[in-house]
């Protein structure tokens, strides 16, 4: 009798002694691959943007929500979204992720991801940056700015210039990073257990954040590839760039371009060189080696680089897996199956590693 | 529109200064008014192509505190340009809505009567690494200046700035970094947990962090802003980006007691593929004085006008 149980017994200590794997399941990804070749040829389903139907979602049972206020580069405000677990109470202490949106959009179109993430036990921040949707504008002065170093702070009525859709993704790390402070600070919070998401433009911002802040424990980049270069020298810059800049410094203003998918404003010429700079790729690195990172990308992205997140989890030493959602278009994972697939694995992703 | 508002401003008169004609702008960093004076050398002509150079102030200084360097520029035929940072001297500040405006994204621009506040005397290094390269951006339009041969020079703090600027502007080509402050050539450049303190800081900013209302409170945010930020500033890190193309110099007091020229102004050298040299002035302190502003000028001037 007692013959079988010798191997069983192994079996199990083997199992318990192998270390875990680092890497999350990956099976919701195959069991859905049907649903998500339908997808990818619903007509219904095609995008070049997000479209405001693919920002609705159903808050689920016992998830509630609060708008908040902080505060940014010595006192700009910026808006953010608190989404908080059924059953919330400030006596426990629980993993908080901050959420972030791609370029030119708002927080009102990824609500439904931080929803999940509250669904999963997590609070979760949707946040504006600055000069999108609910968060302040840059300010400028339209007469001459007559304070001097007599006093350190001014009061004054003043012609103003508001500035809105100002992308600058220095600017962004730093609104990340604020938010993960003012996570921090919030009742219910384990200041020690904090995330980041990002998604498109966001999702290299997210690497360059978890560069530079070593709070971060836990990142998922959505349908980004920030890639793996080292910075070995000034991001060149093109000769209308130049008279671009030229023109920003004598007039206050440059040139604009087109800018963002789902919201189609102007945004300012520079923004693109300023953008370059960040440079994720080379901070790789910097990243301390216990972040645990996940790039959940689309197989047939039209604006990401492919291959671009592999050679990011190459270069890093620590975890960084990544995952792809087959068939799915840059703009398809923020509806349907792609959706509820995407955003249950960076709960899962989050859940793990908070 | 807010150009010509300024344009009388920006035209003001020129006048003798060692020398050289020197005429005021205002040149716009990041939405802020920003002042700088600009040295022309004798035989300047609008319609040549003169090589021309930013001079950055050092850490808590103005414009005027550097004039001496510009206006010997000057005489070696270099256009020459020192600025206020932002928050400083003759410059604007940082600009705060009190007012509840509304706005909409689909309307890019606004315009409003509203209450606001200033908040000057900040001391944030990457907003100045990004005045000194909005600087250049302004004297690159200069008619006169050739946009292919602009240098950048700084004192003290703003030492450390002239190599950040080297290493990530490409339109720089030429840079000297005077008792410059960089140390920190064996500091990992991975990131790790700020001081429990430090983060406390950073919760405090982000929850409270409104524009202070009196220049106490002021005072004391901007002493933590500033702390939190110089925590985070490696310039070192950068000087191995410098294009081989750029020629540094490194001016350095040989009785500096602030700095110690090993650390900092050697250690960087060594990092640079380019041509760069240390040029020490015996007897000199860190701020430097009398004859010693005359040789430091003279090796700097000599280094832009043979790399420029």
């Amino acid at each position: 009798m007692l013959p079988r149980t010798g191997p069983l017994l192994a079996l199990v200590t083997l199992a318990t002694l192998a270390p875990a794997s680092a890497q999350i399941p990956t099976e919701l990804v195959e069991r859905h691959r049907a649903d998500l070749e339908k997808q990818s040829k619903d007509p219904d389903m095609k995008r070049a943007a997000t479209l405001p139907q693919d920002w609705a979602y159903a808050l689920p049972d016992g998830v509630t929500t609060r708008q908040v206020t902080f505060y940014v580069d010595g006192g700009a405000p910026l808006y953010g979204k608190l989404f908080l677990p059924r059953g919330f109470t400030t006596a426990k202490r629980l993993p908080a992720v901050v959420v972030g949106h791609g370029i030119n959009a708002i927080s009102i179109g990824i609500e439904k991801f931080a929803s999940r993430f509250a669904d999963r036990g997590m609070i979760a921040m949707a946040i504006d940056y600055r000069s999108y949707g609910f968060s302040g504008s840059e300010v400028s002065l339209l007469e001459p700015d007559t304070t001097t170093d007599a006093r350190a702070v001014w009061d004054k009525t003043a012609r103003v210039q508001l500035k809105r859709t100002d992308l600058n993704n220095f600017h962004e790390i730093e609104d990340y990073r604020a938010a993960i402070s003012f996570l921090q600070g919030e009742p219910g919070v384990d200041p020690e257990r904090i995330g980041i998401w990002g998604t498109s433009n966001a999702g290299s911002v997210v690497i360059a954040v978890a560069a530079q802040d070593a709070r971060v424990k836990a990142v998922v980049s959505q349908v980004a590839g920030p890639g793996a270069r080292p910075a070995t020298g000034p991001v060149p810059i093109a000769g209308p760039m130049i008279d671009d800049a030229i023109k920003r410094a004598r007039t206050g203003q440059g040139a604009e371009v087109d800018g963002g998918f789902s919201f189609r404003t102007k945004i300012d010429m520079i923004s693109g060189q300023r953008n370059r700079e960040v440079r994720a790729g080379s901070m790789i690195d910097r990243i301390p080696e216990n972040t645990k990172i996940v790039s959940i990308i689309a197989e047939k992205d039209e604006l990401i680089p492919a291959g671009g997140a592999a050679e990011s989890a190459k270069a890093f030493k620590g975890t960084w897996q990544v995952i792809t959602l087959p068939y799915m278009t840059h703009f398809q994972v923020y509806s349907g199956v792609a959706f509820e697939v995407g955003s249950t694995l960076a709960a899962d992703w989050f859940v793990k590693y908070l | 529109m807010r150009a010509g508002l300024f344009l009388l401003l920006a035209a003001g008169a020129c006048f003798a200064q060692n020398g050289a004609n020197t005429k005021d702008v205002t040149f716009y960093s990041e939405d802020v008014q920003c002042h700088a004076r600009i040295f022309l050398p004798k035989d300047f002509s609008a319609t040549g192509k003169s090589p021309a150079v930013v001079l950055a102030p050092g850490w808590g200084e103005t414009a005027a505190s550097i004039e001496k360097y510009a206006a010997h520029f000057a005489t070696q035929g270099l256009v020459a340009m020192t600025i206020d940072y932002r928050g400083w001297g003759n410059s604007g500040g940082y600009i705060y809505l009190l007012d509840n405006l509304r706005y909409d994204d689909r309307l890019r621009f606004s315009q409003h009567t509203a209450k606001v506040r200033i908040r000057r005397k900040r001391l944030l290094p990457n907003d100045q690494v990004l005045d000194i390269r909005n600087a250049i951006s302004y004297l690159q339009g200069e008619p006169g200046v050739d946009r292919a041969r602009i240098g950048v020079w700084g004192a003290d703090m703003a030492g450390g700035h002239a190599i950040v600027v080297a290493a990530t502007d490409a339109r720089v080509k030429c840079a000297v970094a005077q008792t410059p402050v960089i140390s920190g050539a064996d500091a990992s450049k991975k990131t790790t947990r700020a001081p429990a303190a430090a983060e406390q800081q950073m919760i405090k900013l982000a929850r409270t962090g409104e524009a202070p209302a009196t220049p106490l409170a002021a005072a004391a945010m901007s002493a933590e802003e500033t702390k939190l930020a110089l925590a985070e500033y490696h310039p070192l890190w950068h000087a191995d980006q410098i294009p081989q193309s750029t020629a540094v110099l490194f001016v350095v007091a040989a009785n500096d007691p602030k700095v110690d020229n090993e650390k900092n102004a050697v250690a960087a050298s060594k990092k640079l593929r380019g041509e760069t040299s240390v040029h020490s002035i015996p007897g000199a302190t860190h701020v430097l004085s009398g004859k010693s502003i005359e040789t430091a000028a003279g090796a700097a001037a000599d280094w832009f006008v043979k790399h420029l």
